[in-house]
């Protein structure tokens, strides 16, 4: 019994990880219709970024908060100077975010070294509850609290504001709100940028999780969120949460009960999703 | 989209000099030099497999390198572990042509299940294939006591393959036979519903075609080709490791078709002989800075550069020059036939 609370907070606390890089990744799917290979390239940065800062003051708050204005600025200069070049053209959009990954992984290379780089927990987050045998890692639940913030807040953003009222119209409807005065284009990159700067969080939060960042973790992670959001459905934001759960959860799982087969349970999952409903377990009637 | 069957006789001379100039480059050219052709040539199959699905199917498929490095593990798992003969090899191209159509197949009913074709099928195609990639990328590396996992597998290969020289001839052998087939295949009936499909699925349907398994088909021959040059690769480097599974795999394939011009096949060939001869040039200049060790930071860049100002490539490049010489004629005729009445 006690081994399946653990599980269920692993799970929880992956699960809370990969919705802050499926829901920007769902997000910019929904509205602009790209599909961002730049995100496991942004989550790397957040990591990195997160450890250079954490090395230079040693303080939490601002290693996340850094990470997340680097991965900010990179979504904007993504946005601007590169993917808004090809709007509608769902083959060149693949392919220029993907060069865009390489290119930025590969610079993290040279950066930081291939090599990975060992980080700690911060100390108020390092520690455990032992509850009657049953071991509860703080920085698990801290990562489960963050992720119901984040989903909270992006909830709100959408459903409540003005801001969030345009990008669910632009993810209906992208011609009509155009043909209502407003520009859209704004929101794209506010919208790519947000979506960067939650992948940057994901990656200074993952670090301390692991333990290390290496280079590869991107296109690793940038994986299980696309498998997040094609099981969620696309563009849906609903999806993506309950999807990350799902997914956080059979991984914690699988990883305890039959290691090696974690990959292959995730994909089986989108196998079986795709083959009886290919719109995704929460997809909404998008139209395009 | 182009598609020429008759060659003309310009043509058919240019084709004919530079196959002499190959034939002859072994003598004349160091040994490095040698191998690089004969790399550039089995990567030329590979990007043209790839070519057959992108270009031809309008299908992004991020999973492609799982046939190549396939392909290059079951040669070496054979020689490795039965023996490094002639008739191992044999078995290696027959293994590879059922696994390869097999996964193909695999692959296929996963990926065309949603119908319809447009963007949505594109992005979730790509997203999965990408996913079944990294599957069998996992595997390879957790099956160790056949594949050695990430440290890689190296091998030796039978006395015939081992000279370099006459590794080459059989490269170009290769690549001329399997340029053939596959210029029949897309000229062919199957080859022309592909690009109707490519076109316009719904109409494809409606005219009564099984669309999805047209695109079985394609996927399946594109998989065997590309089975093939992994087989290929495998032999050439007496090596191999999971780095020929990973995603990186597949986009040297995707850049390859993407420089050379997609939908056109022999742009694939372009594209080899560019991507690998500049990285090969690259690595020369690692002297000059250590930043020219870093190939990916200029693959990159050479992405971003061909989607934004070459997206039809060196033979998209080609074709406009030739159809403005050709409009202009035909301008000039026109004129002249006004002139005179």
């Amino acid at each position: 019994m006690d081994i399946f609370v653990t599980l269920a907070i692993n799970g929880l606390a992956q699960g809370a990880l990969l919705f802050l890089l499926a829901s920007g990744l769902s997000i910019i799917l929904g509205l602009m219709g790209v599909v961002n290979f730049t995100h496991g390239t942004l989550f790397i940065w957040g990591g990195y970024v997160y450890i250079w800062i954490f090395g230079l003051t040693g303080s939490f708050v601002l290693g996340l908060l850094g990470a997340m204005v680097v991965a900010f600025a990179m979504g904007v200069f993504f946005e601007k100077f590169f993917v808004s070049r090809v709007y509608g053209n769902v083959p060149a959009q693949i392919l220029i975010t993907l060069g865009l990954q390489v290119i930025f992984t590969e610079l993290v290379r040279v950066i930081w070294g291939a090599t990975p780089l060992s980080i700690g927990r911060p100390t108020f987050l390092a520690g455990a509850w032992d509850i009657s045998g049953v071991v509860i890692v703080h920085y698990r639940i801290f990562l489960i609290a963050i992720g119901l913030v984040i989903a909270v807040g992006i909830h709100l953003l959408l459903n409540k504001t003005k801001i969030g009222m345009i990008v669910r119209a632009g993810v209906q409807r992208p011609d009509m709100v155009r043909a209502l005065g407003i520009n859209i284009n704004t929101y794209f990159t506010l919208v790519f940028a947000g979506g960067a700067a939650l992948a940057g969080l994901a990656g200074a939060l993952y670090a301390p999780l692991v333990g290390s960042m290496t280079s590869t973790a991107g296109m690793h992670n940038q994986v299980l969120a696309f498998i997040v959001v094609v099981v969620g459905g696309m563009g849906s934001f609903i999806g993506s949460a309950g999807g990350s759960v799902l997914l956080g959860l059979m991984g914690s799982g699988v990883a305890w009960f039959a290691p090696g087969l974690a990959t292959i349970a995730n994909v089986g999952l989108m196998a079986i999703v795709l083959a009886f409903k290919p719109s995704g377990l929460f997809g909404l009637a998008v139209k395009k | 989209m182009i598609l020429k069957k008759d060659i003309s006789k310009k043509m058919m001379i240019f084709l004919g000099v530079l196959l002499a100039a190959l034939v002859v480059l072994p003598h004349v050219s160091t040994l490095s030099t040698t191998a690089l052709f004969s790399r550039i040539f089995i990567m030329a199959i590979y990007a043209m497999s790839y070519d057959i699905l992108r270009g031809y199917m309008g299908f992004i498929n991020l999973g492609h390198a799982l046939f190549f490095g396939s392909g290059a593990y079951i040669v070496g798992i054979l020689f490795n572990n039965i023996g490094n003969t002639v008739p191992m090899f044999i078995l290696a191209i027959v293994i590879t042509l059922v696994y390869s159509s097999i996964a193909a197949f695999i692959m296929g009913k996963i990926v065309f299940r949603s119908k319809g074709g447009g963007a949505a099928s594109v992005v979730a195609g790509a997203m999965t294939t990408l996913a079944l990639g990294e599957i069998v990328r996992h595997t390879a590396e957790r099956w160790r006591d056949v594949t050695m996992g990430a440290d890689g597998l190296s091998f030796r290969i039978p006395q015939m393959f081992s000279d370099r020289t006459m590794f080459y001839y059989y490269a170009l052998v290769f690549l001329i036979v399997m340029t053939l087939i596959l210029r029949q295949f897309i000229n062919s009936p199957t080859g022309r519903v592909l690009m109707s499909i490519r076109e316009n699925e719904q109409r494809a349907e409606f005219l009564g075609f099984d669309t999805e398994k047209y695109k079985l088909i394609g996927l399946q021959v594109a998989g065997i080709a590309s089975g093939f040059s992994g087989v290929m690769f495998g032999v050439m480097n007496r090596f191999v490791n999971t780095e020929l599974l990973t995603v990186q795999q597949t986009l040297n394939a995707l850049l390859m078709t993407l420089v050379g011009g997609t939908g056109t096949l022999y742009g694939a060939i372009i594209g080899s002989g560019f991507v690998n001869i500049v990285q090969s040039q690259l690595l020369n200049f690692r002297s000059v800075h250590p930043i020219f060790e870093r190939w990916l930071l200029f693959f990159g860049a050479m992405y971003v550069i061909v989607v934004i100002f070459m997206p039809k490539g060196f033979m998209g490049l080609y074709y406009s020059i030739t159809d403005k010489r050709r409009a202009k004629i035909k301008n000039h005729a026109v004129k002249q036939t006004a002139g005179k009445s």
